[in-house]
């Protein structure tokens, strides 16, 4: 895990993956570690769609990068 | 005898330690065999190591696969102690890095680790290679599969839902272990096509997706059967720089091999065939440019056309299947790209030591 | 009877988090891609709000060659001395 070596990441999520991320971050002895959890899906979205949800991950991450 | 799992005082009741295991949330969804210490010990008899010897390791999150572990969900999944050296040597090739199990089993791709026994180890155990291959109705086949299944729920904690986020599954997720029939091959073992020494079986892992039926009863040439292998291993759903695993039932097998064609002659002709156009698959939306232009610098893709796979290697050919019929079997790769790769280990011995 | 316990030993790793940024006014961003379709997109757009809106700059991307198995860590250290942040996607 990137913040191991000391910097913060911004580690984005689509919502199905959400359970997935949590467990994995318990396991390795961070529970609770915040993702940022976007729309499902990216892959088959235009660039306006995609523009969108990074807004939203933008806003998500402000807190998780300064708190 | 220096154990470090954890034990379980149950009542001396069968049944309720059956239902005990299903209460721990141990099982697969059907009931196992309780891993009763004295059973454990049995099938530890048949490893050389150390009960906490780790035989493989999660990359991400570090849980561990003791022998000790893998021999307890082997006797739950109901396996006889002499099947434990398959089960070492399966782990052993699933934790080398370009197997990636985790990602193999985390996937929505939703893959089974596709055991393919090959050498004397398939008629000692008692491995079914022959009729309903795939099917039901032999235990070293069921029960080495489910083994495989149970200690990767139970210890790498690849649980439907939470870790494991298979979109689909397929039924081999159950159990997905098939021997090599070589008296119907007209071409040398898997065993000895990796150069393993005389008398050395092995065991080869592929990350597999769901089973494509390759039916053909009118072909009599190789090439006539090999056309429709291919068009099955191109197939717009299955179509990918992945690998190829192709289990040619004995009637098909007969065809290609009576015709002289030797394994790597039928690999670069099912090579050559089996792809499609830049167009093609820009039309159904899976074009990816970057993996057509790997493809091109490697030599196995020209300007218009994408091959399944980067080279003939890349297509593992084994005979299995009963004596009847004319129906042989491709399991795509789970990986799109390359995101695992088989691998092979020998069963029981240790060539580097 | 006694039964021998399936699940195994449990993870040892006991992983911490880093400290938080002072202000991100400036601060240099390096992005992971995990090679899904559309994800760089994604995490280009994420970055270009940071550029526009805090002064932020961007390494140039890193690619995971595989989406499902941890980055290599040549790469990850490498991110971490030349970043402040990072940026990077998991999932499809």
């Amino acid at each position: 895990m990137f913040e191991q070596l000391g910097k913060r990441a911004v580690v984005l999520c689509t919502h199905p993956f959400e359970v997935t991320a949590n467990n994995i971050a318990a396991t390795m002895g961070l529970p609770g570690y915040p993702f940022v959890m976007v729309e499902h899906p990216i892959g088959s979205r235009t660039l306006a769609e995609i523009k969108e949800r990074a807004e939203d991950a933008y806003q998500q991450a402000l807190p998780i990068l300064l708190d | 005898m220096n154990t470090t799992a954890h034990r379980h005082e149950v009542p001396d009741d069968p049944l309720g330690a059956i239902d005990y295991c299903f209460d721990q949330g141990w099982t697969d969804g059907l009931p196992v065999v309780p891993p009763e210490a004295g059973r454990v010990a049995a099938m530890l008899a048949f490893e050389g190591r150390p009960p906490e010897t780790v035989i493989a390791e999660h990359p991400a999150t570090g849980l561990r696969l003791t022998v000790e572990s893998l021999a307890a969900n082997a006797v739950m999944a109901g396996c006889k102690p002499e099947y434990l050296p398959v089960l070492v040597a399966a782990f052993e090739a699933m934790n080398e890095p370009d197997f990636n199990f985790h990602g193999s089993c985390a996937s929505t791709g939703g893959s089974a680790p596709l055991l393919i026994v090959s050498g004397p180890a398939v008629e000692e155990l008692g491995l079914n290679s022959g009729v309903n291959l795939f099917g039901p109705g032999n235990r070293a086949n069921a029960t080495i599969g489910r083994a495989v299944r149970l200690a990767l729920l139970n210890v790498f904690k690849m649980i439907p839902g939470i870790s494991d986020k298979s979109t689909q599954g397929h039924p081999g997720k159950f159990s997905f272990c098939i021997g090599e029939r070589a008296d119907r091959s007209p071409w040398p073992r898997l065993c000895e096509a990796l150069d393993y020494p005389e008398g050395v079986s092995s065991v080869t892992v592929y990350a597999g997706a769901g089973f494509v039926n390759l039916e053909n009863h009118g072909a009599n040439t190789p090439e006539m059967l090999c056309d429709s292998f291919a068009d099955g291993m191109a197939n717009y759903g299955c179509i990918s720089k992945g690998e190829t695993v192709l289990v040619v039932s004995p009637e098909h097998a007969k065809i290609i091999g009576d015709a002289g064609w030797s394994r790597e002659q039928t690999q670069a002709y099912l090579f050559e065939r089996a792809r499609r156009t830049v167009g093609q698959l820009q039309a159904i939306g899976k074009y990816h440019q970057r993996e057509h232009e790997r493809g091109q610098k490697l030599g196995a893709d020209d300007a218009e056309h994408i091959h399944r796979g980067l080279t003939p290697d890349d297509i593992l050919i084994v005979v299995g299947g009963g004596d009847a019929g004319g129906h042989s079997a491709f399991i795509p790769s789970w990986s799109r790209t390359r995101g695992s790769l088989r691998q092979s280990k020998p069963i029981g011995v240790c060539l580097d030591c | 009877m006694q039964l021998i316990d399936p699940t195994g030993t449990s993870s040892e790793r006991r992983l911490a988090r880093a400290a938080p940024l002072d202000k991100l006014d400036g601060a240099v961003i390096g992005l992971l891609n995990n090679n899904k379709v559309n994800a760089d997109v994604l995490l280009r757009e994420t970055a270009a709000l940071f550029e526009a809106r805090h002064g932020c700059s961007v390494i140039e991307m890193r690619h995971k060659m595989n989406a499902s198995a941890p980055a290599p860590s040549d790469k990850i250290e490498d991110l971490a001395a030349h970043a402040d942040f990072l940026i990077t996607a998991m999932g499809d």
